[in-house]
């Protein structure tokens, strides 16, 4: 036959595969999806009034997006330079992506007075999701670990009720409270119909609150799930083959997972912008 | 089957029927928001940048319907 190597090479490989399908799984461990999201305390600090003030993973890595945040601005605003280094380059597309993308597209009024706030929560949420996707050391016995400190209801909640209180104090100092009020509901509607459709704007101002929460919240928690299950399917199956036949597809979800950290700050910002420029022009 | 056992059988069903049958309205509803946005970027590719802006902000909006079936699930089988 002509090339026998190809055959032998094809048959090698063939039974090197079933070799694996084969051989015993190794020792049984355990995996459990939930240990990630674990809240232990780390360091024990008091409680003042209703809140508990200790530190756990989710504050340190908190801390951790506002150092590197930080860390990496002082280094851009340091040396500005009039033809930018590559550094700067990226720093600055991301603050035109942030002030033309988000502010500029979406409000009409208002976009000076309100872009830090909306850049700020666009590059803030970027940095705690992209930080997610880097292993540090915080699991059991300071194994490294993933974990997002997005994926934690009560940050995504706050940061939803930032843009909350936003978005009707500036509908308010703009309008006035009262006119403000009364614009939820349409001027040209019959009586009965029109009290109906501000109640249903009243439950929908509040409904934006828990959706832009837990938006962020489900993503990123449903994400690193996942990101577990791939990483660990050998030891769910118990078998080196789908082992070695995952990994290919391991990377391409940590792939689609830094698409989806990137979407959802973007949506976040875009949709807060949308609020906020909502209720500074009520009628448009 | 006692009471204990019966209360794991629901919650274990109703998580996975949640998550199933809630992720039907907004993939289906997916589909039709990009097939459109598709098909306008096709008629006319000048605005292909404030389409796509607005297409992202529709996909935001809509997978975080299939969410809230996904934190029902995650309810259902953490907490109570």
């Amino acid at each position: 036959m002509k090339h026998p190597w190809r055959w032998i090479i094809g048959l090698l490989v063939i039974g090197f595969l079933i070799a694996l399908a084969i051989i015993p799984g190794g020792k049984k461990v355990e995996f459990e999806v939930a240990g990630e999201f674990n809240r232990e305390v780390l360091l024990k600090l008091p409680t003042i009034g209703p809140f508990d003030m200790s530190v756990t993973k989710t504050v340190v890595y908190l801390w951790i997006s506002v150092a590197v945040i930080f860390v990496f601005a002082m280094i851009v605003a340091r040396s500005l330079k009039v033809h930018p280094g590559r550094f700067q380059y990226a720093m600055e597309t991301l603050y035109e992506l942030a002030r033309d993308g988000v502010v500029g597209s979406v409000m009409k009024s208002g976009k000076k007075q309100w872009f830090p706030y909306i850049g700020g929560v666009f590059v803030f949420v970027l940095t705690c999701n992209l930080i997610g996707l880097i292993p540090l050391p915080f699991g059991e016995g300071h194994q490294p670990a993933y974990y997002a400190a997005t994926a934690n209801l009560n940050v995504t909640l706050m940061l939803a009720l930032f843009t909350f209180v936003f978005t009707h104090y500036a509908g308010i100092r703009k309008n006035g409270a009262l006119r403000y009020v009364k614009a939820w509901a349409p001027s040209g509607a019959p009586p009965v119909l029109k009290q109906v459709i501000w109640g249903i704007h009243v439950v929908s101002e509040f409904f934006r609150l828990i959706s832009l929460s837990v938006r962020l919240f489900a993503n990123m928690v449903a994400g690193h799930a996942i990101l577990a299950v791939f990483f660990a399917m050998a030891l769910i199956f118990q078998s080196y083959l789908v082992g070695l036949a995952l990994q290919g597809a391991s990377v391409l979800i940590y792939m689609f997972e830094l698409f989806v950290a990137f979407i959802q700050a973007f949506i976040f910002a875009i949709l807060s912008a949308v609020y906020i420029g909502g209720a500074l022009d009520q009628d448009h | 089957m006692d009471a204990a056992a019966a209360k794991e059988l629901g919650k274990l069903l109703g998580a996975g029927l949640s998550m199933g049958l809630g992720a039907v309205g907004p993939g289906i509803g997916l589909g039709i928001m990009i097939g459109k946005a598709l098909e306008s970027i096709a008629r006319q590719p000048e605005v292909a940048g404030d389409v796509r802006t607005n297409m992202f902000i529709g996909i935001g909006v809509t997978e975080a319907v299939a969410l809230y079936a996904f934190v029902v699930a995650l309810i259902l089988i953490f907490v109570a």
